[in-house]
């Protein structure tokens, strides 16, 4: 071959990788053919872990789960503080008594409601396009989370519903002793582990829950997916096995939504179930299926009440594209180009988004809204109080010491240096949003008063923060399992504070890991923690410091160990109390007691900040995990538009290149061709 | 040759063994059970459920020795499992291994294919012009600008390539995947790019060397003398005699085609096998951790075997034994 028809062969070949990279030059990560569908785009940080609703107990799970899956109750979309709507329940039951300490809810659910057609049904001789939702699927799903062989995180909380606790023990049994009965159907495995007392069938239509004792907050459970109901069929053939996947990468629910792809690495697509009962039966004005007519003070102006939404049925989307997004940049980037209809704001980015709480003139030039709202939860700092220096084993000093402790950190200048300002300093473990959260309440040692810090430390003995046993500074150590140059920095913040007051407070970042076996034992003096709500109530909160839930006694997610019989007494009193005038008497006493004793410094309530593109509309941020996709709404048109107006690509930098390469070589060819000849 | 590929099978299972055994003594020196069920199951979930999850994953069982049942322990079966290859499910989502690889491959040869395809015939290319042009200002410019390619860290390509082709040119999106055919490219062009000049400066650097040695052999002399054209020199006498170095440095290449670029999957959210490990290690996934360094031995070694009998096939006074 001469080197001209090689030179000739390498230039086609460039050419046409050049054509190719021209075809394939654009940056719209979406197929043009979905341009004028109501679809949402958004993001996922991480993929599912599972998609089985008695087992998932993550945020990022239930992003899917809440959308295809429906609980019986639902949250009223608008309404603040939180209330309760019927979802596949035709209403919210009341508490029934039954006398001695027993208490029924009695649910009547919709019918006709289908779950979503699947290949399952028609595997056991039903019929692919689904079949219709039965009380006895109620009844199964709540079976399913005492089965040991689910693992769901929440049976502890159903251990509540008679006889459930003991038909998982009989179901293990049964497994272990009697060959081949883990073999059988799984419906057919629990009718033969037994009936369940506290789960009373009564027609397809009624399910009633009987429980042991008295526990209000169930009815929240029943709006959390744990109690969705799913198909035995679904569990049954979903079993991992034959090619076929694992229930728990699999949705078969009565949802808006259903799974039409989900590849949980890259991409889950969600499509409108045309078999959802809110499509089928418009008529019935379901509180679930329609979109709400009144909502909270403020809704009106905000646009969420817009009469061309207002009181039409649900869902207004077609479908929902998630990509998944690891990186927080990328991520932002392509939110900036229009590619996802909204979006956090990542840190490095703040400032040209957010200006004094409000969205910036050039975001909101381009359309942009911002919604703020304040999350059901809490961080805090926690002291051991099973520690001997500064937990309860020491006394009056010790409080002393951990009130001074409090005085000394001040959140806001935390939450400026760090958060960017998202979040609202706590006064108490309640957030705002919750029954029992005081808007006018203000802690006295939740404020920076360093000279009655020194005051304090001083009538515990430890004068200008110098302990007398060993005559230097009172050394304490502040643990944590996050080792990153950010967690240091802020870690550093609440150091530097008590070391205003003489104090040596040391940092032991350790791994996660070994920081979890830490707090199991009970081996640390100083933790901070969080705590995201389950259910909108201030049991919910409260229970973090009853002592029955002590982590090194129990397990349990009081951290801090606290172990008071007064606030003990009164929690007992509170948590299944309605919300009335004596509920918030008792927690208004707790909070004295919590602002005395100090097991914690509360520090504050985080504040989402989610930018939204001026196409997507009715969206409120709700905090909790629950389905919000179906009362969204798009504007392709509008979405289309701004694309095409942000993103045209720049195109002279690559004709630049190609004729810097081109101008080089050939003085070198032509060299060559010369001497050649 | 058959014994020594014998031996040489019998070391290589050696050092899978080895490398299975320091991956389990590794893993569970830093990770306890409980720590892998509360990353699975969650934070708020109470002891009884991450002890029956503990004991749903036979994580219950005694870590090495177990005096009643000796081969009832998590070493023997954590062996078991990986030398018959039965992978079992994911720690951190129950789904089974092999089709988490199947699926994982598929996004990594999609990368990694591409990569190679263009990168091995341009670095080949342009190392042939340079070894052409020899000592005229190409090949000066070729060194310098190989040289500051191979300086400079992947990461700063990747990252300036995000933000410069990605943000501010806007020819390719920034990062992401999508298997779709109608966007499938557009997501490959700018990682494929990335790499491809990521690796070619080395390349050049080593190639223009091999070529630069061989074209001032006695045989190039002879061809030219016989009247073969620059073209027929650079590519039917140098190219194949240079093929020895560029065997040893390609085919070892090839266990990583399976198992991707960690990085650039990494940054570019492709959901290949490279990703699946950082994955895995971010999730405490055990079962799905030591599948993928398993494979990742095995792979390796089988290459390491093929690049030596590959001498062989290329040239044909070498002899194995």
């Amino acid at each position: 071959m001469s080197a001209a028809r090689l030179g000739a062969r390498a230039a086609a070949a460039l050419a046409v990788l050049a054509a190719a990279l021209g075809l394939a030059c654009s940056n719209d990560p979406y197929p043009d053919a979905d341009r004028d569908a109501r679809i949402l785009y958004t993001a996922f940080r991480e993929p599912p872990k599972t998609l089985d609703p008695q087992v998932s107990y993550a945020a990022s799970d239930q992003l899917v789960l809440a959308n295809v899956y429906e609980a019986l109750l639902e949250y009223h979309y608008l309404k603040r503080p939180y209330e309760l709507i019927p979802g596949l329940a035709a209403e919210v039951p009341e508490a029934r008594p039954l006398g001695d300490g027993r208490v029924a809810y009695a649910f009547r659910l919709r019918h006709p409601v289908r779950f979503a057609a699947d290949p399952c049904f028609a595997a056991f001789g039903g019929d692919a396009r689904g079949r219709t939702l039965l009380a006895s699927d109620v009844a199964f799903a709540l079976q399913r989370i005492a089965d040991p062989a689910v693992n769901s995180p929440v049976l502890v909380t159903f251990a509540r519903i008679e006889g459930l606790a003991a038909f998982g023990e009989r179901l293990v049994r049964l497994r272990a002793e009697e060959p081949g009965f883990a073999a059988l159907r799984i419906d057919e495995q629990y009718r033969r582990a037994g009936p369940v007392e506290g789960l009373r069938v009564r027609d397809p239509d009624r399910l009633e829950v009987v429980l042991s004792e008295p526990y209000p907050q169930i009815l929240y459970w029943f709006a959390m997916p744990f109690t969705a109901p799913v198909p035995w069929e679904a569990v049954a053939y979903y079993d991992g096995r034959e090619g076929r996947p694992a229930f728990s990468e699999v949705a078969v629910g009565t949802g808006p939504f259903r799974i039409a792809r989900y590849d949980k690495r890259s991409r889950i697509v969600l499509e409108r179930n045309p078999d959802w009962y809110g499509v089928l039966h418009p008529e019935w004005r379901a509180p679930a299926a329609t979109y709400p007519t009144e909502g909270a003070p403020g809704d009106a102006e905000a646009g969420h009440l817009d009469p061309a939404f207002a009181g039409r049925p649900l869902p207004f989307l077609e479908r929902v594209e998630l990509r998944l997004e690891k990186e927080p940049i990328p991520a932002f980037t392509k939110f900036l180009q229009g590619y996802y209809d909204l979006s956090a704001i990542v840190k490095e980015s703040f400032d040209q988004v957010v200006r004094g709480g409000a969205i910036s003139p050039e975001m909101a030039a381009r359309g942009m809204r911002l919604e703020r709202s304040v999350q059901p939860a809490v961080y805090y700092i926690a002291f051991n109080m099973d520690d001997p220096r500064v937990g309860a084993a020491a006394g009056e000093r010790g409080r002393k010491l951990r009130q001074a402790m409090s005085l000394a950190i001040d959140v806001e200048e935390f939450l400026r240096v760090f958060l960017n300002e998202r979040g609202i300093p706590a006064q108490s473990p309640i957030p705002p949003g919750i029954f029992g959260h005081d808007p006018d309440y203000e802690n006295p040692y939740r404020r920076v008063d360093l000279a009655r810090a020194r005051r304090l430390l001083e009538e515990a003995g430890l004068a200008g923060g110098i302990d007398p046993e060993t005559g230097r500074p009172l050394r304490l150590t502040f643990d944590t399992g996050d080792t990153s140059v950010q967690g240091r920095l802020r870690y550093q913040f609440f150091i530097d504070a008590w070391k205003q007051l003489g104090l040596d407070v040391r940092l032991a970042a350790t791994t996660y890991n070994q920081f979890r076996e830490k707090v199991r034992k009970g081996a640390y003096q100083i933790i901070m923690w969080g705590w995201i709500a389950d259910y909108p109530d201030p049991e919910n909160f409260l229970f973090l410091l009853w002592s029955e839930m002590s982590q090194t006694r129990s397990g349990g997610p009081n951290s801090a160990n606290f172990a008071d019989p007064r606030y003990d007494a009164l929690f007992e009193r509170m948590k299944t109390r309605e919300n009335d005038a004596t509920r918030l008497d008792l927690i208004a006493e707790m909070r004295a007691l919590l602002e005395r004793e100090r097991p914690w410094i509360e520090l504050f309530h985080p504040e989402e900040y989610a930018l939204l593109h001026g196409w997507l509309r009715q969206v409120k941020p709700m905090g909790l995990s629950v389905p919000e996709w179906k009362y969204w709404s798009v504007d392709p048109a509008l979405r289309e538009a701004r694309q095409q107006a942000w993103n045209r690509p720049v195109r002279w930098p690559a004709y630049v290149l190609a004729g810097l390469a081109v101008a080089l070589l050939v003085p070198a060819v032509v060299t060559w061709r010369r001497e050649r000849i | 040759m058959a014994a020594w590929l014998v031996r040489r099978l019998l070391w290589g299972a050696a050092t899978v063994v080895g490398v299975l055994l320091f991956l389990f003594l590794l893993f569970f020196a830093t990770a306890a059970p409980e720590d892998m069920a509360r990353r699975a199951i969650g934070e708020k979930a109470p002891p009884e459920a991450i002890e029956q999850w503990i004991a749903n994953h036979g994580y219950d069982r005694p870590r090495v020795w177990n005096p009643d049942d000796p081969l009832d322990t998590m070493l023997v079966e954590h062996f078991r499992r990986m030398l018959t290859f039965d992978f079992g499910r994911s720690d951190a989502d129950d789904v089974p291994i092999a089709r988490r690889l199947r699926e994982g491959a598929g996004a990594s040869l999609a990368l990694t294919v591409p990569l190679f395809a263009l990168g091995l015939p341009l670095a080949l290319g342009v190392a042939l012009l340079v070894a052409f042009f020899r000592e005229t200002y190409i090949d000066q410019l070729g060194v310098v600008v190989a040289v500051a390619a191979m300086s400079v860290s992947i990461l700063i390509y990747i990252l300036a390539g995000q933000y410069l082709i990605g943000k501010l040119l806007r020819w390719f999106p920034i990062s992401g995947f999508d298997a779709d055919p109608a966007v499938v490219a557009r997501f490959l062009a700018l990682p494929v790019l990335i790499g491809v000049v990521n690796g070619i400066g080395a390349d050049v650097r080593f190639y223009r060397t091999v070529f630069a040695e061989e074209t001032g052999r006695d045989y190039v002399r002879t061809a030219r003398a016989k009247g073969a054209g620059d073209g027929r020199v650079m590519l039917r006498h140098v190219l194949p005699n240079a093929l020895i170095p560029i065997l040893t440095h390609e085919v070892v290449r090839i266990p990583f085609l399976f198992l991707g670029a960690l990085l650039l999957e990494s940054f570019f959210g492709i959901p290949g096998l490279g990703s699946l490990t950082v994955d895995a290690i971010n999730a405490n996934d055990f079962a799905t951790l030591r599948v993928v360094v398993f494979l990742g031995a095995v792979l390796f070694i089988a290459a390491q075997i093929a690049t030596d009998v590959a001498y062989t096939l290329a040239d044909p006074r070498v002899r194995l034994g």
